[in-house]
Formats: C-alpha cells, sequence, structure tokens
C-alpha cells in the first residue's frame, strides 16, 4: 500500500501480478480440489491453528492499513468531514459536488489525454524493441533488455529531476539539440500546451522497459513452427507480423494497455515534483488533484468521494477487461 | 527461427537494438557526467555533453552533506528492514494458500486478493489518519510497517509454491514434521528464486517511495532520500551539479540491485496465466 510507490513501473509490476490474480480463480479452485483429496485419507485433520497463526500478521497488517482505511474512505465520503471540527452527515453532496467541480473533470480529461499519449507510445516502441531483440544471440540481447529495464527502477523524484533539467529553456540540452536545426527554443515546462507532453516523455522513459520485456516473453512463447509453416507457405515478414504476431499476442497486448493506462492515469510524482500541477493546471493529473486536496482542504469528505470514484471507475475498467480475457480463455481451451 | 539470418537481416537488428539501450541509457549517462561538471556548466550555452573539466569532488562534497548521508543511510536500514520483514510475512501467508486446507480459505483468500486492487490514492487519507492514531507520525514504523503486507508480493511467492512438488511435503509429513517446520526447513531453502525478485521489488518500492513520506515524516533528521533530492532542487536550486551527483549517487543501490540480480529479475518477468 502507503510505502509501494506510484512510480509507472512499479505499478506496471504489481499490476502484473494482479492479472494472475484475476485469472487466479480457476488455479485456486484446482488446488484446492486436489490438495485435500490426496490427503484425505492420511490426513483428515485440516490445519486450522497453524494456517491462522501463519496467515495473522498479513492479515491483520492489511486490515489495519489497507481494509479499515478503505471502508472509513467510504464511510467519510458521506460526511463534512475535518481533522479539526465535528464532522456532518451530508449524504451525496460530497459526490455531487466532486462530479461538479471544473477541476476534478478537468483532471480526469487530463489524465486520458496523458495516458493516451504516454500507453500507445510505449507500446509501439516496445513492439518494435521486442521484434528486433528477439533474434539477437544471448549476450547481446542480455546487455540490451538490461538497459532498457534501468530506467523502470529509477524513481519518479530522480526523473523529474533529470527532465527538468533536460527541458530547461536556456542551459537544457533539448533545446541546444533543437537549435542545431535551427528551432527556436521551446518553454517545455512553462507552456500550457505543450508541459503534459513533455511529462508524457519521462513516463514512457519509466515504463516502456518493462512494457518491452513482457512483450518480448509473450514473443518468445510464440511457437517457431508457426513461422516456419508460414514462410513455407510464401508468407514474408509483414504478413508474419499481421497473422501471426499480433494475434497470438493479442492478450498481451490487452493486459500491457490496461496495465499502462490504469498507471498512467495515476501518475503522481512527474507533475507533483515538476510542475506542481502547473502551468494553468496544465498538468494537474487526477492524483495530483486529489493529493493537493487532502494536504490543502479543511475538509476532506470531497477528495475522498473523488478518490473513490476513481478506484471504482478504474476498478471496473479491469474487472471487466480481465473478465473478458478469461472467458476468451477458457473458448480457446 | 531456426534459420540462419542474412548479415543484411542481422546487422541493422544489432544497430536498432544498440540505439534501444542507447536511448533508455542516455538520460543516466548523462546525470552521470553532469555530476562531474562546475555547476554553472550544467545549463551552460553552449551546450556540452562532456564535462570541459572534471570535478570529481561533487561526488565528495554530496556525501560529506551530513543531510544526505544521513538520508541515504537511513533510507537503506529501512528499505533493508521492510525487504526482510515484507518478504517474511508474504511468503508464510503464500504457503497458508498454497498448500494448507482451513476453514474459511477462500473467503480469506477473496479478502487478501480484493486489496490488490485498492489503489494508494483510494485510501491515502484514512491511510493517514491510522498512522496518527497510532502515534506513528514522524517514525521510521510509518515507513516500515504500513506496506509491508502486499497481496501481490504474497501471490507472487504463492506461485512458485505451487511447482514445489507435493510429494516433498508428504514425505515430511508422513516422517511427523509439522507445518513449521515444512515451511522452515524445506520451503524457505528453495525459495530463493522468488524471494531474489519480491525482495528487489519491495527495496525498490521503499527505496523510491516519495508521496508517503512526504505526508508523514517532517523532522529533517528524518528525511528519506527521495524527500532530501526534491528537498534539495527546491532549496538549493543552483547547484545543479551537486544535484545531479547526489542524484546518481541515489539511483545507485537500486541500479546495482538490478544489475547484480539481473538473470533471475529479468528472467521472471512473465505473465503468469495470460498467453
Amino acid at each position: 500500500m502507503t510505502t509501494s510507490n506510484t512510480d509507472a513501473g512499479v505499478a506496471a509490476t504489481n499490476a502484473l501480478s494482479s492479472t494472475g490474480a484475476a485469472s487466479a480463480a480457476p488455479v485456486e479452485a484446482r488446488t484446492t480440489d486436489r490438495t485435500p483429496r490426496t490427503k484425505r485419507h492420511r490426513h483428515p485433520r485440516r490445519d486450522n491453528l497453524v494456517a491462522y497463526l501463519m496467515l495473522a500478521p498479513m492479515v491483520v497488517l492489511l486490515i489495519i492499513f489497507v481494509i479499515i482505511p478503505f471502508i472509513n474512505a467510504g464511510y467519510l465520503s458521506f460526511f463534512n468531514w475535518s481533522f479539526y471540527k465535528p464532522s456532518e452527515f451530508v449524504g451525496f453532496r460530497n459526490y455531487v459536488n466532486v462530479l461538479e467541480d471544473p477541476d476534478f473533470l478537468g483532471s480526469i480529461g487530463r489524465g486520458l489525454y496523458f495516458a493516451a499519449m504516454v500507453v500507445p507510445t510505449g507500446m509501439i516502441l516496445a513492439f518494435v524493441f521486442a521484434n528486433v531483440v528477439k533474434g539477437l544471440g544471448k549476450k547481446l540481447s542480455g546487455f540490451v533488455k538490461t538497459s532498457v529495464y534501468i530506467p523502470t527502477i529509477i524513481s519518479g523524484v530522480i526523473a523529474s529531476i533529470i527532465f527538468v533539467v533536460i527541458y530547461d529553456y536556456s542551459g537544457g540540452i533539448l533545446n541546444w539539440f533543437l537549435g542545431l536545426f535551427g528551432v527556436q527554443p521551446i518553454a517545455w515546462l512553462a507552456d500550457p500546451s505543450i508541459a503534459l507532453p513533455a511529462l508524457a516523455v519521462p513516463a514512457v522513459w519509466i515504463g516502456f522497459g518493462i512494457t518491452a520485456l513482457i512483450m518480448l516473453a509473450g514473443m518468445l512463447d510464440i511457437p517457431d513452427s508457426y513461422y516456419e509453416a508460414a514462410s513455407l507457405d510464401g508468407a514474408g515478414w509483414f504478413k508474419q507480423m499481421l497473422f501471426i504476431t499480433i494475434p497470438s499476442l493479442k492478450n498481451v497486448i490487452l493486459y500491457l494497455l490496461i496495465a499502462g493506462f490504469t498507471a498512467a492515469i495515476q501518475e503522481i510524482n512527474l507533475p507533483l515534483v515538476m510542475t506542481q500541477g502547473g502551468p494553468l493546471n496544465s498538468t494537474l493529473l487526477p492524483n495530483l488533484y486529489l493529493f493537493n486536496h487532502f494536504t490543502q482542504d479543511t475538509y476532506q469528505g470531497m477528495p475522498i468521494a473523488g478518490a473513490l470514484l476513481l478506484f471504482i471507475v478504474l476498478g471496473a475498467i479491469s474487472a471487466a477487461i480481465f473478465s473478458i480475457l478469461n472467458s476468451d480463455k477458457a473458448v480457446d481451451g | 527461427m531456426a534459420m540462419k539470418e542474412r548479415a543484411s537481416v542481422r546487422v541493422p537488428r544489432i544497430i536498432f537494438a544498440l540505439l534501444f539501450a542507447l536511448a533508455a541509457l542516455f538520460p543516466l549517462i548523462w546525470m552521470l557526467l553532469s555530476g562531474f561538471k562546475m555547476n554553472s556548466d550544467v545549463l551552460a550555452t553552449p551546450f556540452n555533453f562532456f564535462p570541459t573539466s572534471w570535478h570529481i569532488e561533487n561526488y565528495i562534497k554530496i556525501i560529506q552533506d551530513p543531510a544526505f548521508s544521513r538520508a541515504m543511510i537511513i533510507t537503506f536500514i529501512g528499505a533493508a528492514i521492510f525487504t526482510v520483514f515484507s518478504i517474511t510475512i508474504n511468503a508464510m501467508a503464500a504457503y497458508v494458500f498454497a498448500r494448507l486446507d482451513f476453514a474459511f480459505k477462500r473467503f480469506m483468500w477473496v479478502i487478501v486478493i480484493g486489496t490488490m486492487f485498492i489503489p494508494n490514492m483510494a485510501i491515502l487519507l484514512t491511510s493517514f489518519i491510522v498512522v496518527t492514531k497510532l502515534h506513528m507520525l514522524d517514525t521510521m514504523l510509518v515507513l516500515i510497517v504500513p506496506g509491508l503486507a502486499s497481496a501481490a508480493q504474497m501471490f507472487f511467492i504463492r506461485q512458485f509454491y505451487l511447482n514445489i512438488p507435493i510429494a516433498l511435503e508428504e514425505a515430511a509429513l508422513l516422517d511427523g514434521a509439522g507445518r513449521w517446520q515444512i515451511f522452515t526447513r524445506i520451503f524457505l531453502p528453495m525459495s530463493q528464486p522468488a524471494f531474489v525478485v519480491v525482495g528487489v521489488t519491495s527495496f525498490m518500492a521503499y527505496w523510491n517511495a516519495y508521496v508517503w513520506p512526504i505526508m508523514t515524516i517532517t523532522s529533517p533528521g528524518l528525511f528519506q532520500i527521495q524527500q532530501y533530492l526534491a528537498n534539495f532542487r527546491v532549496t538549493r536550486g543552483p547547484e545543479l551539479a551537486l544535484l545531479m551527483a547526489g542524484s546518481m549517487l541515489a539511483a545507485l543501490p537500486v541500479i546495482l540491485l538490478v544489475l547484480i540480480f539481473q538473470r533471475k529479475i529479468i528472467g521472471n518477468i512473465k505473465i503468469a496465466g495470460l498467453k
């Protein structure tokens, strides 16, 4: 929860395991089925005591630091709540207020725009990367894979620091480079129409490695025989990609889209450190909107309601697509 | 494909791959080099990619800044403790879910896995209320304890445990070993590959955390490294080379971890259940 940061890379890794979780149900059913059946004769007892003792630390921590806060958030979202004053029940007013707040709606729109820039760019680059690296020798591909993975583990703060300096108006490397082609210097982070795309670049940089490696893993899972058969039939490189690679990767691509989308829309470190949401709120992404209200407002009901709305929408999207994904797999056998 | 590629395909492939690697590493190389420049040189016009003169003293100076060293050491200790406890707690739960049968197992599973879908931001404020009530604010505890239990980490370890043959365990059970003994004597020694991955992830999550520390830590003596860097940028803006040197050093622990364990970590990046 709290210490796991909102960094795109880590979010992707976490989401990575959550995919597994979504598809865990059948796996779970299988194991619980199997374990008792083989054991039933010899070990009729259930290991209740030892199970609960070993589970206790995790469950107690989750209850205190995740479940109680979550339930409490649901409860407080119906109150005009403050640290300092008695709270007052207001029903759905917080929800109405936050949905009528142009800043909140604006931040959602911006989040979607941000994701629309970050996710497809990262996916296309990752697809090209995976195609390139797939055929390389072990040594070189190992080096390249490690190289692209390293940005994924860099903190949002450090990435922000690097890119703020790269984007510097008068002395930054980017404007210097463009200047070689006669382009006038651009105020990357000070111009409301460019600031958000300028934040998308470090976001792609951070998220690219994990996306590319997952894509590559998916690609390496496609049996060589498919390609051999296709090339015997005279299918060229492009046709093979269109009719074998992309269809075989369908689920991986879908998964990366969802994971990338939920990570991008929840980005907070980059705008928080690089621009503080400015200029003119042009980089005020949803989580930064919520964070600002949490740290600055006296009454917290409204941002809590906003956070829960965001959770419901994002959770519903993931759940819906994951269930489609699972049922699809069931059909495939 | 089994067929040997022609050089006309292979050479551009190699060049493209190296370009990807270069593009990914470029910002870091540039940060490393900037750390060797004079403060005024980092943003000088005309721009110099390489330092005109090498100033290794930036790296020495930032290490000698007591606030920086303290932040590095404190964050390192916190991350190490966090990693050890997080592995222990999540591995125990993973074993229980992978191998034991107990009352309300399904119910507990749903509860635990459900927490994975709750975003940090949805509970940021109410977690803050909890740690306030527990008097944890502005202590190392607030950084370590709340994030220890992780359903995602538990799930990853459990997937690994599901692949350990049941026969091993049944033999031990017949010999009269208890569940706890089986866990510590059989599962823990075999867990190293999984623990490397979740350990590095935990360490990284703690090391890179920023939002939670700035909400809960106010004493400069307890500043975490990301907090220190962000603060440095605001308060000592002109000392850019020093900031770059500090950022480079702050990135180093996680980079080293990945380089040391690269094969295990990168080899483990696949998607369970997706094909």
